[in-house]
């Protein structure tokens, strides 16, 4: 008894610093978040907190913009993380396989990860450039015509998934090259042995076994793609006709330009929401434990 | 050993109060010499650097007094997140704020800027020319000080044409004329993405129609109006034409001006600080471009809007005496001289425009004059950003074709007006 509450201290106290700094960077933060989303604190009110009630929550109810941007900051994520998942572990079993010129590889990948966000932002930015972008370069020459791809807003979105998936790709595949390696080489040796073929080795051995890898590049992936802002700052600018408008940018337009930090405070709590809801069915579906 | 020892320590102690001494008599004209007070002063780092002759000559001519230059952002609304940050946090390091005109309402409502009236003798406002004069002074009180000007402009090329269009049907008839010759590939370019220069570009053109963007909120401050439709589909036509290229929607001033200075466009609407950039080695149009003021319908004036920048002393400065001198030396006769002859910036004091030395080293100073006495403010309220934004949206929804000109108008007039009746703002 005296052994077991022994290591119950040095436990706590070993999780202590880590909780403690847990509640001052995360917690401390949403509950006063939380707290201004009852209070309107603006220009009108000399930019001093005066609480309000529920009037925030209602508007936010109210605010066709909010489920516009909240519906296509889920899209965006929803499209550019199973993109990033699917390519990234492609790679990653690509990268795990033994070949020449594997570790340049390895390393090469990485590059567009290692790159700022709002420079490589720039560079597509003048990639997508109408008429005098590469891309368009090469339609111009096939066609004749150029595509307005970020002027139009049913592409605009879609060059924005581009670049992020471009970017993070390499983040995905090395956490499952991470993965990937943890898992036993005679696992498969035992499956050859008993004539298994490669298909039945992906199935059966690598991806169950990747499971709580893919799990966590996922919510790592949804939590960043759904905070999508400065990709997006750079790149579009959420326009055109607001159609790339992320929640992040509607929180910052809220706070930094319109001084509303209740409104805003809000719109994050609101979207924070969203994210914990969906964040708690994937737990869900894909805490499973591994079948034997 | 141990008397060796004792006879050793006041001999160190010795040799240490004579050190001292020597120290306290090196330091004693520092401390009687004190530093000179620092006035830092927050500008986009453009201005920075077309500001530092005459900061180096203040600094010069103030043994007591430093101007330090914080050198901001490039883009115009980063400048302001940077400044706002700062006055959030209560302790702002800036005594003085380079302001565009559009942030002078919003700051001044939050109780960031001092009132100037107090500081400074007579009218300050009284040399500055009429286009320049608004947007400093609001509810009674002085904020801003201008510095130099900036003005929404028509760009036309001389070696295609004899003379401007004057009206909106002029300039697209000219257009589709030039086009269908071959001589240039796009007609008219502006600046169409979703952000502040689209409201400006708007502005403009509503105004031409004879629209007003401003007034009460049961208005819908002007927005839900024939004018404003009328504003909106010419711009919608532009591109559904092919006067204008479907890419405008994501053009800002950069992406502008590398369409008209490559030779590919008749027109450009662009500020006066293209002009410099258009005379460059690399620009296809070099000695063959002209401005004027933008097109308007017959009987209606032209119209340019008013981008001015301007200083403000902000209320937290510890220092408001010599921030004001500061200020007054920044937007000064001298300063402003400066900016124009070697920079190329519009000044806001009438006596510059007539300055003979000026006048030869700026040939544009005339025209520049000119768009300046149409200038056309934006509605100047602490709401502005909002105004703006719902604006942006819609004329954006509206070139791309998502929603109809007249449709995506009520839409603005309707989310204008909600936004002031919960501000309890009632007029712009």
């Amino acid at each position: 008894m005296g052994e077991r509450r022994r290591s119950l201290l040095v436990g706590v106290v070993l999780i202590g610093p880590a909780l403690l700094l847990l509640l001052l960077v995360f917690l401390w933060p949403m509950a006063s978040y939380l707290w201004l989303s009852f209070h309107a604190q603006n220009l009108f009110t000399d930019l001093q907190p005066v609480a309000v009630g529920m009037l925030n929550w209602r508007r936010l109810v109210l605010d066709a913009r909010f489920w516009q941007d909240a519906a296509q900051t889920l899209r965006f994520a929803l499209v550019s993380v199973s993109l990033e998942l699917g390519l990234g572990l492609a790679m990653a079993l690509l990268l795990n396989q033994r070949w020449r010129g594997r570790g340049l590889v390895r390393s090469l990948t990485l590059l567009p990860w290692a790159l700022p966000t709002t420079v490589m932002a720039l560079g597509w930015r003048w990639i997508f450039n109408d008429p005098s972008g590469p891309i368009n370069g090469v339609i111009a020459g096939l066609t004749g015509s150029t595509v307005p791809f970020l002027a139009s807003p049913s592409l605009a979105w879609l060059a924005v998934v581009f670049a992020d998936v471009w970017k993070t790709t390499p983040f995905v595949a090395l956490l499952l090259l991470a993965g990937l390696q943890m898992i036993p080489a005679d696992l498969y040796e035992a499956l050859a042995l008993e004539g298994g073929n490669a298909r039945q080795a992906l199935l059966r051995i690598t991806l169950p076994l990747l499971r709580p890898y893919l799990l966590l590049v996922l919510l790592f992936r949804l939590a960043q793609a759904l905070g999508v802002f400065d990709l997006i700052v750079v790149l579009t600018g959420g326009g055109p006709a607001s159609s790339t408008e992320s929640v992040a940018g509607y929180a910052y337009l809220n706070a930094m330009r319109f001084l509303d930090f209740g409104y805003s405070a809000t719109v994050m709590i609101g979207m924070f929401g969203v994210l914990l809801l969906l964040g708690g069915v994937l737990l869900l579906v894909l805490r499973r434990p591994v079948r034997a | 050993m141990i008397v060796g020892r004792a006879r050793a320590r006041p001999r160190a102690l010795a040799l240490a109060i004579v050190l001292a001494g020597i120290l306290a008599l090196l330091a004693l004209p520092v401390a009687w010499a004190r530093p000179p007070l620092t006035i830092t002063v927050l500008m986009p780092a453009p201005f920075a650097e077309a500001t530092a002759d005459t900061v180096a000559a203040f600094n010069r001519d103030h043994r007591r007094l430093r101007i330090a230059v914080a050198r901001g952002p490039f883009e115009t609304e980063a400048v302001s997140d940077l400044a706002i940050s700062s006055l959030l946090l209560g302790d702002s390091p800036y005594d003085l704020l380079m302001m565009d005109v559009t942030w002078t309402a919003k700051y001044a409502a939050a109780g960031w800027l001092l009132p100037l009236d107090d500081w400074l003798d007579g009218d300050p406002l009284a040399g500055v020319v009429a286009g320049a004069r608004e947007g400093n002074r609001l509810a009674g009180q002085l904020w801003r000080l201008p510095m130099l000007a900036s003005m929404g402009l028509l760009y036309w090329r001389t070696d295609l044409m004899a003379a401007p269009p004057r009206t909106p049907a002029e300039l697209v008839d000219r257009s589709k004329e030039l086009q269908q010759q071959g001589l240039v590939r796009w007609g008219y370019v502006w600046q169409g993405r979703q952000y502040e220069g689209l409201s400006c570009v708007f502005l403009e053109v509503l105004r031409g129609f004879g629209g007003q963007w401003g007034g009460t909120a049961a208005s819908g401050i002007g927005l839900d109006s024939t004018q404003a439709t009328a504003a909106a589909s010419w711009l919608r036509q532009l591109v559904e034409t092919g006067v204008t290229p479907a890419s405008v929607a994501d053009f800002a001033e950069p992406e502008s001006l590398q369409a008209f200075a490559s030779g590919e466009a008749a027109f450009m609407r662009n500020w006066p600080y293209a002009w410099k950039e258009l005379q460059k080695p690399g620009s296809a149009v070099a000695g063959k471009v002209a401005i004027t003021t933008m097109v308007a319908e017959p009987g209606q004036s032209p119209a340019a809007t008013q981008g001015s920048w301007g200083l403000s002393v902000l209320r937290g400065s510890a220092h408001p005496a010599e921030a004001v001198a500061v200020l007054q030396a920044l937007t000064g006769e001298d300063s402003q001289r400066r900016l124009a002859r070697d920079w190329g910036y519009t000044p806001t004091l009438a006596s510059l425009f007539d300055d003979p030395e000026l006048r030869a080293a700026l040939p544009l100073l005339p025209a520049l004059r000119q768009a300046l006495e149409v200038a056309a403010l934006r509605p100047i309220t602490p709401v502005y950003a909002q105004l703006s934004d719902i604006l942006q949206r819609q004329l954006s929804a509206a070139i791309t074709g998502g929603t109809a000109p007249q449709a995506a108008m009520d839409r603005a007039g309707r989310g204008s007006r909600a936004v002031l009746d919960a501000s309890g703002v009632e007029a712009v």
